[in-house]
């Protein structure tokens, strides 16, 4: 039952991620787009490009949106409301979205042309700018709650939440999230100005529709993890919880959004370069803060 | 064994006079010399002889897969990279060096009399190995800066492959970006040579020219320049009227040359916005290059009212793209081009050069040219907003905006003119016979410019080389005769 209801509720919420980009993007917020260019889609010619790696081709854009569905398994819509409450979840999730990568890679080999192909390789640079800070935040969240269950990640905020019990974290887990959902300034993979599509450039029809929605799952996904893990998930007053935990995300959604189409596409070498001399640094320094305030201040 | 000259990436490249490799153009070295790299190799007991204690020679049973120099009688850590040390029979299947004859390294083993036993194995290994690869070895890598001196599998895998500046040898893949690149301006062909994903080379080619055929009057001349050269129709119309009076003889009173001008300044204000929006867009600023091209549109067709009311906003859209996005760090220091010659690129890179100098025209206006100093792409933006600021005062002072009118063509001449475009000075000749154009041949700034970019591009990252791009405003739309 609640595989079903988290299931529709991924829906909905990647069609609202998607009303959210176009706005973001093109500056028009419309609730029928998506939907138009979804059926668009699916209605095109599939070009299958010659020569290309069919396995991976094919299978590429299939792992994005499995590795995206499995992540979104362990974040709880209100109590009692997840697909599964593994007591592991917060490392589930990083062992899910691990799989981007792979996918990425994969589907930018693939086709056998050269946008896709540096898309893909330039993600395994990103991945490694972000693969630590998506890492570290959670370790610090995890010590709150003396448990990596999300469920009681949740509850650890009943009195405060991350955002304001572990700020830094917070900061370095959104740019980290924006890194593996390759959003802008970060979509280093598709690059409009520079790739042409990149990964994207060589699909066509429906493999171009499953790798958008896989695409759109990844961001819902780090979305509500961000929500799980720092803005008291389902917590809130008035309303019921799973309410509350679609607000927040999509409100998370559309910050990342807006702030992808205010800011310049970064160098990869330049993030790189921030995750590990800045970014590390400042995880580092997260992680002791939170160890030293759980130690003496028990909220 | 009569060659005494190796190429040191292609051991099987041997000749008797020093020269360059066939394969990948390094200078040949003498043979010791590339002998040197390959350790534990056939000319071992000769280098003992002639040679002062080479490095890399093995002195026990134990050395690094790595750093073949590095050698102990005990196992261990190797001290430089901290990896175990493996007997030389493990190592001797990475560092083989080919043709040594197993009488040869046995003698080799004996000589140093340490090891026999690991030492044998590597024998027999190092047999079987040159069977396949019957010549001098993939031990004489040569120290590349930035590859481990004999990592034998990267020399493998990448033999006969270009090597790049940095060291890193790849495959080199070349990708066609343009005519219809969503990163470059249309009609724009950039060929590329991508070294993983740096420019090892790079083609640009603008349009095929749209033709002008003889026999045409004047107002079709106009038309046809306006729609060869999309982006600056109305400097294209001025430089067809500007020609034309030139070629008749006739003169247009001083205001109305004035309110031409004002045309032309408002379609460079239109352009650079239009720049503005595309470098964005580029670089992924969707919320800005949508406010750019908004008002690009509003500008394009106004009149001089018009414009004033959009001047602030106009003024403080430039300001919010120099302060508040951060275009600062992926521009500054990118695609400095100081050899640039005219238009806006060099006037960035300090040239005053610009054709409405001296024009009594624009003096009138009260024109100077501007120029900034650095020539790389933030002087670029800097250096079009002081141009947008300086088209508003223009077009405020001229007062009015009128389209240039097309003179009576009557009878034979010849004029030509020059005319600074957005993107540079526009050169027209026009040959008039009874009545019609006999001949035109215009020039654009595109070639001038496109020129550079192979140099100006080469090792640059691919983004950074697209941004370079981007910054120079190429139109590679044109004509000819």
């Amino acid at each position: 039952m609640s595989i079903a209801v988290i299931l529709l509720a991924l829906a909905v919420g990647c069609y609202a991620v998607a009303v959210l980009e176009g706005w973001a993007v093109h500056g028009r917020l419309s609730l029928t787009r998506p939907a138009i260019s979804a059926l668009a889609l699916l209605g095109r010619e599939q070009i299958l490009p010659r020569t290309s790696d069919r396995l991976f081709f094919e299978s590429g854009p299939v792992l994005l949106l499995v590795a995206g569905l499995l992540s979104v398994a362990v974040i709880p819509l209100a109590p009692g409301l997840i697909i599964t409450d593994l007591a592991i979840g917060a490392l589930f999730l990083n062992a899910a979205l691990a799989y981007v990568l792979v996918a990425l890679i994969m589907a930018g080999w693939g086709p056998n042309g050269a946008y896709g192909m540096i898309g893909g390789w330039r993600f395994l640079g990103q991945f490694v700018a972000y693969a630590m800070l998506i890492v570290m935040p959670i370790t610090a969240v995890a010590m709150r709650a003396e448990s990596l269950s999300t469920t009681q990640i949740v509850l650890s905020q009943a009195a405060l939440w991350n955002i304001a019990y572990q700020p830094i974290g917070f900061v370095l887990f959104v740019i980290a999230a924006m890194g593996v959902a390759w959003l802008p300034p970060i979509d280093l993979p598709t690059g409009g100005g520079d790739l042409a599509g990149g990964v994207e450039a060589e699909y066509t029809g429906a493999r171009l529709a499953v790798l958008r929605l896989a695409r759109l799952v990844i961001i819902v996904a780090l979305a509500s993890a961000t929500v799980t893990f720092y803005l008291g998930g389902w917590l809130g007053p008035w309303l019921p919880g799973w309410v509350w935990t679609a607000l927040k995300t999509l409100a998370v959604a559309a910050g990342m959004l807006a702030l992808g189409s205010r800011l310049p596409r970064l160098r990869e070498a330049k993030y790189l370069e921030l995750s590990w001399k800045l970014g590390i640094t400042l995880a580092l320094a997260n992680i002791f803060l939170v160890g030293v305030i759980a130690l003496v201040v028990p909220i | 064994m009569s060659a005494s000259y190796v190429c040191p990436m292609h051991p099987e490249v041997t000749s008797d006079t020093p020269g360059a490799c066939p394969k990948c153009g390094m200078d040949l070295v003498p043979k010791a010399e590339a002998g040197k790299h390959a350790h534990h190799g056939h000319h071992a007991q000769h280098r003992h002889g002639h040679h002062t204690a080479p490095a890399a020679e093995p002195k026990g049973p134990y050395t690094c897969p790595m750093h073949p120099e590095v050698t102990s009688d005990t196992p261990g850590a190797c001290p430089k990279c901290g990896m175990d040390l493996v007997p030389q029979a493990e190592a001797g299947k990475h560092a083989h060096s080919g043709h040594g004859s197993h009488k040869h390294h046995a003698h080799t083993a004996a000589q140093e009399g340490q090891g026999g036993q690991a030492a044998h194995g590597a024998h027999r290994q190092q047999d079987a190995h040159s069977e396949h690869h019957g010549h001098a070895g993939h031990g004489a890598a040569p120290d590349i800066p930035g590859i481990e001196p004999h990592f034998m599998s990267m020399v493998e895998l990448t033999e006969g492959k270009p090597v790049s500046p940095d060291g890193l040898v790849m495959e080199w893949v070349d990708v066609p970006f343009g005519p219809f690149f969503p990163g470059l301006p249309g009609g724009l062909q950039l060929d590329l040579t991508l070294d993983g994903d740096s420019v090892a080379g790079a083609e640009v080619r603008g349009m095929e020219t749209a033709a002008l055929p003889s026999g045409m009057g004047l107002d079709d001349l106009a038309d046809r320049l306006a729609d060869a050269v999309p982006l600056s129709p109305i400097a294209m119309r001025e430089l067809a009227c500007r020609a034309a009076e030139k070629a008749t003889g006739q003169t247009a009173p001083k205001d109305a040359l004035a309110a031409r001008a004002a045309a032309v300044e408002r379609e460079r204000v239109a352009s650079h916005l239009n720049w503005l929006a595309g470098v964005a867009r580029q670089m992924g600023l969707a919320s800005l290059a949508r406010r750019a091209t908004a008002l690009q549109h509003r500008v394009r067709t106004a009149d001089a009212d018009a414009v004033a009311e959009q001047a602030s906003a106009i003024t403080s859209l430039m300001q919010g793209a120099l302060n508040r996005s951060p275009m600062g760090p992926k521009l500054t220091g990118i695609g400095t081009l100081l050899g640039a010659s005219e238009g806006p690129v060099a006037r960035s890179a300090g040239h005053a050069s610009d054709a409405r100098h001296g024009d009594a025209v624009y003096s009138g206006l009260g024109f100077e040219p501007i120029t900034h100093n650095d020539g790389d792409a933030m002087a670029r933006l800097h250096q079009r907003r002081a141009e947008i600021d300086q088209s508003l005062d223009l077009i405020a002072a001229a007062g009015v905006i009128a389209m240039p009118e097309m003179p009576r063509a009557t009878g034979d001449g010849h004029g030509m003119a020059t005319l600074e475009t957005p993107r540079g000075p526009a050169t027209l000749h026009l040959t008039l016979k009874g009545g019609t154009v006999a001949s035109a041949h215009l020039t654009t700034p595109f070639a001038a410019l496109a020129a550079h970019v192979p140099e100006l591009i080469k090792q640059m990252e691919l983004a950074d080389a697209l941004t370079a791009i981007g910054s120079l405003d190429l139109d590679p739309w044109s004509a000819s005769p």
